[in-house]
């Protein structure tokens, strides 16, 4: 009986961690291709917590970042980061990444 | 004897005129020296080549004139416009983390700022003055030894600053990028407004600037223009061969340097 338990419990914590994912948020902004733009709105968001892989886009015009495990950043903490840099945020969207393992989720912009 | 002196006349002023338009003061394109993957902001020259900042990589770089990595400093917080010494210092505002820092004989120190900007985006340094383009609070820091002074502030109108990317010491003014305001503003070390430059030239962000001892040079970073003007604000020359995105230009000589954001390259024009 122990033994089924056990097996049981190993199953749970691999579909678990198989499903476990992150937030990727997507944030489409105009007027990104002059790099004072750019690291202005990087300059920003690097304050909020929650926040970790902050990439930007310069050609697409686009602004992305995973959510810390186990936080949420809010739309509206992004929207008045977008608009402390100066700029109208157009497009806020969000995507499932996989919990990547230590080593790459340490990794930092 | 009148239509002689009537010659003379004539040919005096065709004289001037032949000199005001002589090929040999207009700057024309050169080359281009292409950088590969540095994604140039600000320039420094020097004899044996030019320094570079590199935001996208957070690096500042040596090159020679041929584009060639010679010396590389990593680990900036997005350096952007860089300035140059007599005694070969290179001077870098770190735009994310609010920080100016010196190389100096191969090495890296930071610079003590009394009054902390938000995103300084350019550094000028003359003797112990330092000036610093403070891009989110849309001033200009001057800092002398241990005397502040702030030029600008927020705004559209004479004296008002909106996104400044770019400043130069001159004399005793001070240049400055008003970006997003379009247009170069004058001050002088006292903070006063002395006058506009460009206005009315359908500039799209004025990216970088440059003074030298007779013109004001004006990168157009989204009309892919370098501008010329004397220093009474009137247009001389407009530049556009070969500029994508410009972000920043020196004149050393009888050679221009413009950076080439959008290109990663370095534009050469003479005269």
């Amino acid at each position: 009986m122990k033994h089924i338990i056990y097996i049981i419990a190993i199953l749970l914590f691999s579909i678990t961690a198989a499903f476990a994912q992150q937030r990727q948020v997507n944030v489409r902004v105009d007027g990104l291709s002059c790099p004072f733009c750019a690291y202005g709105l990087e300059k920003k968001f690097i304050k909020i917590d929650g926040v970790e892989n902050l990439k930007i886009d310069v050609d697409k015009g686009i602004l992305t970042f995973t959510e810390k495990e186990g936080e949420t950043v809010s739309e509206e903490d992004i929207r008045k980061a977008v608009k402390q840099a100066g700029f109208t945020p157009r497009e806020i969207t969000y995507t499932k990444q996989p919990i990547k393992d230590e080593k790459d989720r340490n990794t930092k912009r | 004897m009148k239509y002689h002196a009537y010659n003379i006349i004539i040919s005096i002023v065709l004289l001037i005129l032949l000199i005001g338009c002589s090929p040999k003061l207009k700057w024309r394109f050169s080359k281009e020296i292409p950088l590969g993957e540095i994604s140039p902001i600000g320039i420094v020259y020097e004899d044996d080549g030019f320094w570079l900042s590199d935001a996208e990589r957070n690096r500042i770089l040596k090159v020679n004139f041929d584009g060639v990595i010679q010396e590389e400093y990593k680990g900036f917080h997005r350096p952007m416009h860089i300035s140059g010494d007599d005694s070969s210092k290179i001077y870098i505002p770190e735009f994310l983390i609010d920080n100016i820092k010196v190389i100096s004989k191969g090495r890296v120190k930071n610079i003590v700022l009394l009054e902390k900007p938000d995103a300084p985006a350019a550094i000028d340094v003359e003797n112990d003055l330092i000036a610093v383009a403070d891009f989110y609070n849309h001033r200009i820091i001057l800092q002398e030894n241990d005397t502040i002074t702030i030029l600008g502030t927020e705004g559209h109108g004479n004296g008002k600053l909106y996104y400044p990317t770019d400043v130069e010491i001159k004399g005793s003014l001070i240049y400055v990028a008003d970006a997003y305001n379009n247009r170069v503003q004058v001050f002088d070390k006292q903070g006063d407004f002395i006058r506009n430059i460009g206005e009315m030239d359908s500039i799209n962000v004025a990216s970088g600037i440059y003074v030298s001892n007779t013109h004001v040079y004006v990168t157009d970073f989204y009309g892919n223009r370098l501008l010329v003007y004397d220093f009474g604000g009137n247009l001389i020359q407009e530049l556009n061969e070969h500029l994508n995105k410009p972000t920043d230009v020196i004149v050393s000589e009888q050679s221009l340097y413009i950076t080439n954001y959008g290109g990663n390259t370095i534009v050469i024009y003479k005269r």
